[in-house]
């Protein structure tokens, strides 16, 4: 019972401090003739003072601001004197703060900031990937418009990994959670082998090879369809070599119908070809003088400043320049640069190559050639190689006879003519 | 008077003292305060002075209906 008396004061007492605490209170200490005659008038002035202590020649108490302004004509009457030693409660901090208009606009704006802050994805991070690269999967999430500093609530974590099990083959299991402001994906890659079956699948409608260049055939080996052409003979560029539509004879040797098949086979085209490549004995060398400038460069988004007001003093020079990006976390750039501009400069010198610089020059561009062809899966047959030399230029002349498999497939063009000649039976019958 | 059962207090101007333990006082229904030592606070009541004594009391507050003494109290005297 009586501890419950005692709670209820104790909760009254800390309501009391709270209320003490918003209207503000002072400290004060008070001295003179007679301060038990000043607390019977705070008494009677409806004057609330608290917590008052003797300390021998002068007594200390708590007064609310209010209370402390009532003080002054009791103390004139009274004959003490009185001191603030301290002020507590809201009204003064609160005065304190709007001294402190910067610190406070501060301390807002930063509560503000991470409140808003924290509404964004600030950081993607990918886990069990190892043959699709960090790369590829970012930029897979950026075009599906999940990228950091992007707002929280316009990712749907469900459909972003369905989309990204069903883009994707190779990932089995995909597992998303947003934790504070970082997005972590987790994957889990196929380990068996994936067979791709699409482009085996057979079309509706047959597929012709057709040759992609002028020539001559060299050589064909039909494993699908009907071979329109024979070895030894000429072809224009979109001729049908092999056809997709396999006719089914009537017994009178009329095409009764079409199969259709892809056309399958190994064909190689013959055709000529010149070229012709030119070298000049004078040549001009950039010499650089070792003059160089180096320029402070900072941008932000399109836009670039170069931190000099002055014009170059070079007639000739290269610019090279090296930028950065801001960086805040691993993955979030802010659209900001800043980096140098290296300006050297060079002289122009007039220079002529020996015989053996151009015969390396030449040889060097030929080898170029060559290997390009062979990259292709070019044969050449046949090369009949000139130079031709004088005082101004070389000249190469190359006459090839090459080889190659330049065919391709595009759908039968039969297929039509085929249908209607099924019409045109079906009529006549 | 005791028929009309009105508090005591009211009719007769009495002050009320509420003392839990030693160590906490509460008065109504004083008129002033007269004396405010470590070692003894008087009040003056409608009849009587009452004076507590005792070491290291303070008023923990103090309006115009009550009072709180708190501190060591080793007496209580009518005067």
């Amino acid at each position: 019972m009586r501890s419950a008396i005692s709670e209820r004061a104790c909760r009254g007492r800390s309501m009391l401090h709270w209320i003490q605490y918003v209207r503000g209170y002072v400290t004060v200490k008070v001295w003179g003739y007679s301060v038990e005659r000043l607390l019977n008038l705070c008494g009677n002035h409806d004057v609330l003072v608290w917590d008052i202590e003797d300390h021998g020649d002068y007594h200390t108490m708590h007064v609310s601001i209010a209370g402390f302004f009532a003080l002054k004509p009791l103390l004139k009457k009274t004959g003490t004197r009185v001191a603030v030693m301290g002020k507590y409660g809201l009204p003064f901090f609160a005065s304190k703060m709007w001294r402190r208009k910067l610190f406070v606009t501060g301390l807002v704006c930063c509560i503000l900031f991470w409140c808003l802050a924290s509404r964004f994805i600030w950081d993607i991070q990918i886990e069990g990937n190892f043959a699709l690269t960090e790369d590829v999967l970012m930029d897979y999430l950026e075009e599906k418009g999940v990228h950091t500093a992007m707002k929280k609530s316009a990712l749907d974590i469900g459909k972003l990994e369905q989309e990204l099990r069903e883009d994707y083959d190779l990932i089995t299991w995909t597992s998303m959670q947003l934790r504070g402001t970082t997005l972590l994906i987790h994957i889990k890659e196929n380990d068996m082998p994936v067979y791709d079956n699409r482009d085996k699948a057979e079309p509706d409608k047959g597929m012709d090879l057709v040759a992609e260049k002028d020539g001559v055939v060299t050589y064909i080996i039909t494993r699908s369809g009907v071979p329109q052409v024979a070895c030894g003979d000429s072809v224009q560029e979109g001729d049908v070599l092999v056809s997709g539509a396999i006719p089914v004879y009537n017994e009178d040797t009329t095409v009764r119908r079409y199969q259709y098949v892809v056309a399958d086979a190994d064909i190689t085209l013959r055709y000529g070809r010149n070229l012709t490549l030119e070298e000049e004995v004078a040549y001009e060398e950039k010499c650089y003088t070792g003059e160089e400038i180096e320029i402070p460069v900072a941008g932000a988004g399109e836009k670039e400043v170069a931190l000099r007001f002055r014009k170059v003093p070079y007639a000739f020079y290269d610019t090279s320049e090296e930028k950065k990006q801001v960086q805040l976390l691993d993955h979030l750039y802010l659209p900001l640069y800043y980096g140098k501009r290296t300006v050297r400069e060079y002289e122009i010198v007039p220079k002529m190559h020996t015989e053996e610089e151009m015969k390396t020059l030449l040889q060097e561009q030929w080898r170029k050639i060559i290997t390009t062809l062979n990259e292709k899966g070019v044969q050449i047959a046949e090369k009949n190689v000139t130079i031709k030399k004088n005082d101004k230029k070389w000249v190469l002349y190359a006459r090839m006879q090459l080889e190659e498999s330049a065919v391709k497939l595009v759908p039968t063009t039969v297929a039509e003519s085929a249908e209607d000649s099924d019409q045109e039976d079906a009529q006549t019958d | 008077m005791e028929s009309l059962k009105l508090p005591k207090d009211t009719m007769l101007g009495a002050a009320i003292v509420t003392i839990t333990g030693n160590r906490e006082a509460f008065i109504e229904n004083y008129k002033g305060i007269l004396e405010y030592t470590t070692e003894s606070i008087v009040l003056q009541g409608k009849n009587a002075r009452i004076c507590f004594e005792g070491s290291g009391l303070s008023i923990d507050y103090y309006t115009n209906e009550d009072m709180k003494i708190s501190g060591k109290i080793d007496a209580l005297r009518y005067i």
